[in-house]
């Protein structure tokens, strides 16, 4: 009987221990979460979509704006996932770029601006508890992840606008050399198109 | 008087306007909260408990933290995430990262991994971010079917080239960082 109990007070012990958590993820994320995104959201309701796209139009021209200001403003006003439509406005060529570099914003942004990427905040807030367990301020890891988020996201648009560049022109070439090309790219490519399509519906769910 | 009453129609209706506007921002906050965040928090909790509660946070201890505090086990963690193989199975929902981080801020918060870390080890765990939703994504920005046969092996392989810079970046920003802790 006495080791029954032990059992069951070990086994209820261990949710106890969840449960202390979960108190402290509500109480010290929630509050200041729910007033933020709220202050936020309605500000980009307030801007509205039309004028993002007025601003997405001009900066689709210049590298710098592409992948630096772009991604950013479209994160921040459309968030994830709908920051993507956001590639409309590029030529081709420079869509797998634009994507790689505004999917790769939907983390450093929130430590500053959560309402981005509610769904997956604790990619930055199970690091930032640690911090936090410590004593230490949030706001130099929060400002040095943002900064070092967009300095990360222009390098990925560069990088992946040659490779893609590269991969087109390749593509190009007549007939007979291209096709062992091809058939790895399909190869690789499927077994995303099925996670994808996992995660999308998954998203939808929720 | 008739113009009186317009300007006070006007007014009337922009202030609503605006309040419509907030009260709809507070309520999308509310179920953003409510759909998304809570559950995942209810996940972590569960997951937190069962590790500090039955010891596999000491395994974990001993293998994750040495790894997670010195640039070349980050290093490689990024690169194992960067694969292109693995990028997309590790991508959804950002699931992985967010376990993994929490992981190791429970880590951090033990003392085990030094606090300057933190900031290399957020793009340590994420190479992989949107690897699984690349043809959605390109799909959302209108592209052509060639662009995301192409665009999928491109972003791929370009995660395995800036994964592993992104860290060496995060280490070289993260100098003077919680120094004097």
């Amino acid at each position: 009987m006495e080791i029954a109990a032990r059992i069951a007070e070990g086994f209820i012990g261990m949710f106890q221990k969840g449960g202390t958590t979960f108190v402290g993820l509500v109480t010290g994320i929630i509050p200041l979460l729910i007033v933020l995104m709220t202050a936020v959201n309605a500000l980009v309701r307030l801007i509205g979509p039309e004028r993002i796209d007025k601003v997405a139009m001009i900066s689709s021209r210049n590298v710098l704006l592409r992948y630096l200001v772009l991604p950013f403003l479209a994160v921040f006003f459309l968030t994830n996932p709908m920051a993507y439509t956001m590639g409309r406005f590029l030529p081709e060529k420079q869509k797998p770029a634009f994507y790689d570099a505004a999917v790769s914003f939907v983390h450093p942004i929130l430590g500053l601006f959560p309402h981005a990427n509610p769904g997956e905040i604790f990619v930055w807030a199970g690091i930032a508890a640690g911090i936090t367990k410590l004593g230490l301020g949030l706001g130099d890891l929060a400002i040095r992840y943002f900064l070092v988020g967009l300095l990360v996201i222009f390098i990925r648009g560069l990088v992946t606008e040659r490779i893609t560049a590269i991969m087109w022109a390749r593509r190009s070439v007549p007939e007979g050399q291209s096709q062992g090309e091809e058939s790895t790219s399909a190869a690789e490519a499927a077994p995303a198109v099925e996670a994808g399509g996992a995660a999308f519906a998954s998203g939808e769910e929720a | 008087m008739q113009v009186v009453a317009r300007g006070l129609e006007a007014i009337g209706r922009a202030v609503g306007n605006v309040v419509g506007i907030l009260y709809q921002a507070g309520r999308d906050t509310i179920d953003q909260v409510i759909r998304n965040i809570l559950p995942f928090m209810a996940f972590i909790s569960m997951v937190i408990g069962i590790i500090l509660y039955t010891g596999i946070g000491n395994i974990i201890a001993h293998t994750l933290s040495p790894l997670a505090s010195n640039i070349f086990g980050l290093l490689l963690m990024s690169v194992i995430c960067a694969i292109p193989i693995l990028s997309p199975l590790l991508g959804p929902g950002a699931v992985i990262a967010q376990v993994v981080g929490t992981l190791l801020g429970v880590e951090i918060g033990l003392g085990h991994i030094p606090p300057q870390y933190a900031l290399p080890a957020l793009f340590a765990i994420n190479p992989q971010v949107g690897c699984d939703f690349i043809p959605v994504g390109l799909a959302l920005g209108e592209a052509e079917p060639e662009t995301t046969e192409i665009g999928v092996p491109a972003v791929l392989m370009s995660r395995l080239i800036t994964g592993p810079l992104a860290v060496v970046i995060a280490y070289l920003a993260s100098f003077g960082m919680y120094a004097g802790h």
